[in-house]
């Protein structure tokens, strides 16, 4: 220990010993030189008899210098400084080298934050891992995952051991409206256990209480009992719409025209059941507990050291006993468990590993950029290094050199870098609204961890290629009159390297993105059943408590549709309970079976149900096949018809016309009766194009008026924008009643591959960087080179080489190189298009 | 006065022993060391890149010490002096020397 005080005391005080030696050594002269004197010797006679027997100070000061500890870092801290000094000289190569790392490493950061954060880090509950979403499944249905019904749900949650907790829930748009005005957000209404089963505390206020939750805020139509219901307030909607108050708490809105009492504020956006979440409304099991009705969503908690198969299984055999107890509603039915981070995290997967891929091909670009300007660089100091080299330097030592250059330029790129990044991932959540788990991006200990990483590989790929072989240099040089005219063959080639490496690597980028392009587009020009072009859509959501009668609801919207024919432009007004590619409104699936086979299992299908308004087909231009759409006879009091779709008419009656047939459709709430089929509609890809067609009932409005109804508007091509007419109109009837935010239908189906376009929008810039980062580098080098040789090519002009000649040689350097690049690169294509 | 035609070279480790023996009498300052030395044997002479690294050694390995102080002229001047270790150090040396010389003269002046 007392040895180790001691050599940092040397250390610190190198510069104190040197002076001191050097004064010993002076004094020992000065006394052989005063003893000469005194021997009757001149001044300089004695001086030069002190050099004679002596020998020289300035050497031997320099020896005991190196031998004391610490000569090694003053060497090393001369080295930085000298680098640092041709650094700040070299200003346009610095300036350019630095903001090439820091794009490489800032890009490669984000990404991988990105991808370690969505896709790799555990959800932020405790014990994440025992997360569950529970799905109901029917193999012989052909249904891998559809939601749960209640009744169901609550026998599990009565018989279930291997379970810590069950909630359930869903999602329903409704209207907020308070003293600033309504709009329609999204709310998910859940069972008490979700909040303590996730481990979700109030940022503000409290979560729900048990009693709140044994009432029933909204049940169907039903109306509300009890005193003021209670909401919890999702962090996103409380910092907009409330200013991030904490005195929100407390507060009463109107939710649907009902008093609401603000009794919390969750600390970050909890995105379940679907992403869009705003708000969360307490809810109870007891009460209508159906079978059938398949649309809750189920998340459950394992009980510790319970594996996922377990619990499936335990609770597959809750499932075989209701099978067996209700074999109308449940049998065939069984449950499938996902862990919840996957089913967060799926569709994301990817986008974000085909994007950190290709941020990593940048870095390796930028950074063989940076490389060629450090060649360039070598090769204008060789002269230098050559003369360094034949007066005793260490080979290594000039390699030291060019290291800290390196190692500066990549440090302060890679600082800039991290800022880039923390820049980036701060405006992530902005661009990319539909990406799971944004609100938890920041740069942390991990994400700067890899940004040191990648910055040493930049430091190693910029520097430590071209430092070695400037340490190399010919020592021929330092004789001759200038650097060479070219670089020794092994530098040459070392650079030949890297551009090849660069130009493969950007093919490959350009490949990855043209093959993203061609599978957006073939997307975008797949046909899904519908025409969204020109097509406004403004989902209404009518309240039990305002129109509590059929009655009201039909005027309402009678009104509203003649109010919209009668604007300009408008071709064709249509509504239905859900719409494609729209997400709100009312979708679920209901059993029906052809009158006269009578019910068997094999001819039971299930069906979506769709509410129509007569010109609903021509809104959207859906093709009807056969028979007829629905008319003004078709009202409340006429025979109940329906129409099918194409699919669905195959399968009940394969070898005839579906037209004229009975058809029973079981609606449990309402009975189970039979309908007149008068018309075969078209399939629609419901989900968008990369989804299947669905089997679909529609039903006649005006004999089913639902409350719920997708507003759909078709103009003239180039009509003047409707959404403010749109909203007026609707505003005039009910001010109550906005619109959920009117958008474009082609928006809408756009938004059904948004992860496909956004990373195909992502991957091609990429792929423009590199190209420019590219074409840069090997402008740059052919341009070196050019300049370099023009000794040589004036020869060949003197020779009598034309101009074309010369053009061709010169073209000729840069072909081979493209001829090697591109089979790397083509190589590189084949696994990217496989992947 | 020692004859520079004359004058041997230091046998590489000897030196060591050499200085340690002259600290062993007095603390001394380098130039005293180099002329202790070079008088009392009168046939070594000390040049600066033998002397000095010598006594930096020495330093390093703990067997003797250094400070400054005012010397007889009264400029200042580094003396160094033995260490107990440096002490010990010099009995050793001493007797491996004269082990050594003896051994050496044994063969030399045999017949």
């Amino acid at each position: 220990m007392a040895r180790a005080l001691s050599y940092l005391r040397e250390i610190v005080n190198r510069r104190r010993r040197r002076r001191e030696t050097h004064e010993e050594l002076l004094d020992h002269v000065e006394r052989f030189v005063a003893q000469e004197l005194r021997k009757g010797a001149s001044e300089s006679e004695a001086r030069r008899r002190a050099r004679l027997e002596l020998g020289d100070v300035l050497p031997v000061a320099e020896e005991l210098a190196d031998r004391r500890p610490g000569a090694y870092l003053e060497a090393l801290g001369r080295d930085l400084r000298l680098a640092l000094r041709a650094l700040s000289r070299a200003r346009a190569f610095t300036f350019v080298s630095v903001l090439l790392i820091a794009l490489g490493v800032g890009a490669s950061t984000t990404l991988f934050t990105l991808v370690e954060r969505v896709l790799f880090r555990p959800l932020p509950f405790p014990e994440p891992g025992r997360l569950v979403r529970l799905f109901e499944t029917s193999p012989e249905r052909g249904v891998a995952h559809t939601g749960v019904a209640r009744g169901n749900l609550a026998a599990w949650r009565s018989e279930a051991r291997l379970f810590e907790g069950l909630a359930a829930g869903y999602a329903m748009g409704r209207t907020l409206s308070d003293d600033q005005g309504s709009e329609v957000i999204l709310t998910a209404q859940f069972t008490c256990d979700l909040f303590p089963m996730l481990g979700v505390r109030a940022l503000h206020g409290r979560t729900f209480s048990n009693q709140e939750c044994r009432r029933a805020v909204y049940s169907g139509a039903a109306a509300p009992k009890g005193a003021d219901p209670v909401l919890v307030l999702g962090h996103g909607l409380w910092t907009r719409r409330f200013g991030a108050d904490p005195s929100a708490v407390g507060r009463t809105v109107q939710l649907e025209r009902r008093s609401f009492r603000i009794v919390g504020v969750l600390p970050n956006d909890l995105w379940l059941p679907e992403p869009g979440v705003q708000a969360f409304l307490p809810w109870t099991l007891d009460e209508e507990l159906n079978h059938d009705q398949r649309y809750t969503t189920a998340i459950g908690r394992l009980r510790a050291g319970v594996t996922a198969a377990a619990a499936e299984s335990e609770l597959d055999a809750v499932a075989g006993r209701l099978a067996s107890e209700r074999p109308e509603t449940n049998r065939g039915w069984g449950i499938a468990l996902l862990p919840l981070h996957e089913h967060v995290t799926a569709r994301a997967r990817p986008v974000l590993l085909l994007l950190l891929g290709a941020s990593g091909l940048v870095l390796l670009i930028a950074c063989s950029n940076v490389a060629l300007l450090f060649f360039a660089r070598g090769q204008a100091r060789s002269r230098e290094s050559a003369l360094r080299l034949a007066l005793g330097a260490a080979r290594w030592q000039l390699l030291r050199l060019g290291l800290f250059e390196a190692g500066i330029l990549a440090a302060l790129g890679g600082a800039l870098g991290a800022a880039f990044a923390g820049i980036a991932l701060a405006w992530v959540p902005r661009l990319w609204a539909d990406l799971p788990r944004r609100g938890e991006l920041d740069l942390d200990a991990t994400a700067l961890g890899f940004a040191v990483l990648a910055t040493l590989l930049a430091a190693l790929i910029a520097g430590a290629l071209p430092a070695w072989r400037s340490a190399q240099p010919d020592p021929r040089e330092a004789f001759g009159d200038g650097p060479r005219t070219t670089a020794s063959r092994p530098t040459q080639a070392a650079r030949d390297a890297l551009v090849v490496a660069e130009i493969a690597l950007t093919v490959v980028l350009l490949a990855g993105g043209g093959l993203l392009v061609r599978s957006v587009s073939a997307l975008q020009a797949a046909d899904s059943g519908f025409d969204a072009e020109d097509v406004l859509v403004a989902p209404i959501f009518l309240d039990a408590q305002g129109y509590d009668s059929g009655e009201k609801s039909r005027v309402y919207y009678a009104q509203v549709f003649e109010r919209l024919r009668s604007l300009p432009g408008v071709v064709a007004v249509g509504g239905a309970t859900a719409l494609p590619t729209s997400p709100l409104g009312p979708d679920f699936a209901r059993p029906v079976w052809p009158a006269e086979a009578g019910k068997h299992d094999h001819n039971v299908k299930q069906a979506s149900i769709r509410i129509i308004t007569p010109d609903y087909l021509d809104a959207l231009r859906i093709p009807l096949v056969e028979g007829r759409g629905f008319s003004a006879g078709d009202g409340p009091n006429a025979k109940p018809v329906l129409a099918v779709s194409e699919t669905l008419a195959r399968a009940l009656w394969p070898a005839e016309s579906a037209v004229g047939k009975s058809l029973i459709v079981d609606y449990s709430t309402s009975g189970t009766y039979p309908y007149e089929v008068v018309g075969v509609v078209a399939d629609v890809r419901f989900h968008g194009p990369r989804s299947e067609a669905q089997s679909a009932v529609y039903f006649p409005h005006a004999q089913r008026s639902y409350l719920v109804l997708n507003v759909a508007v078709r103009t003239k091509p180039g009509a003047p924008p409707l959404a403010a007419e749109l909203r007026r109109v609707l505003h005039e009837i009910d001010p109550q009643k906005p619109a959920h935010g009117v958008s474009r239908l082609s928006d809408l189906l756009g938004a059904t591959f948004a992860h496909e376009r956004r990373a195909m929008q992502l991957f091609v810039a990429f792929a423009a960087v590199a190209c420019l980062l590219s074409g840069l580098g090997v402008y740059g080098m052919l341009a070196y080179r050019v300049r370099q040789r023009s000794a040589e090519i004036g020869v060949r002009v003197a020779l009598g080489a034309t101009r074309t000649r010369v053009v061709r040689y010169v073209a000729g350097e840069a072909a081979r190189l493209w001829r090697g690049a591109c089979s790397w690169g083509c190589s590189g294509r084949w696994s990217a298009a496989a992947f | 006065m020692t004859d520079p035609d004359k004058s041997l070279d230091v046998l590489p480790g000897t030196l060591d022993l050499l200085i340690l023996k002259t600290l062993a009498l007095e603390p001394q300052h380098g130039w005293g060391i180099g002329q202790r030395i070079q008088q009392t044997s009168r046939v070594f002479q000390m040049k600066l890149g033998s002397l000095y690294p010598a006594l930096q050694r020495l330093e390093q390995a703990g067997l003797i010490q250094a400070q400054w102080r005012q010397s007889d002229n009264n400029r200042r001047a580094r003396y160094y002096r033995l260490t107990r270790l440096g002490q010990k150090r010099l009995q050793i040396e001493i007797s491996a020397w004269q082990r050594l010389a003896a051994g050496v003269t044994r063969i030399v002046e045999s017949t």
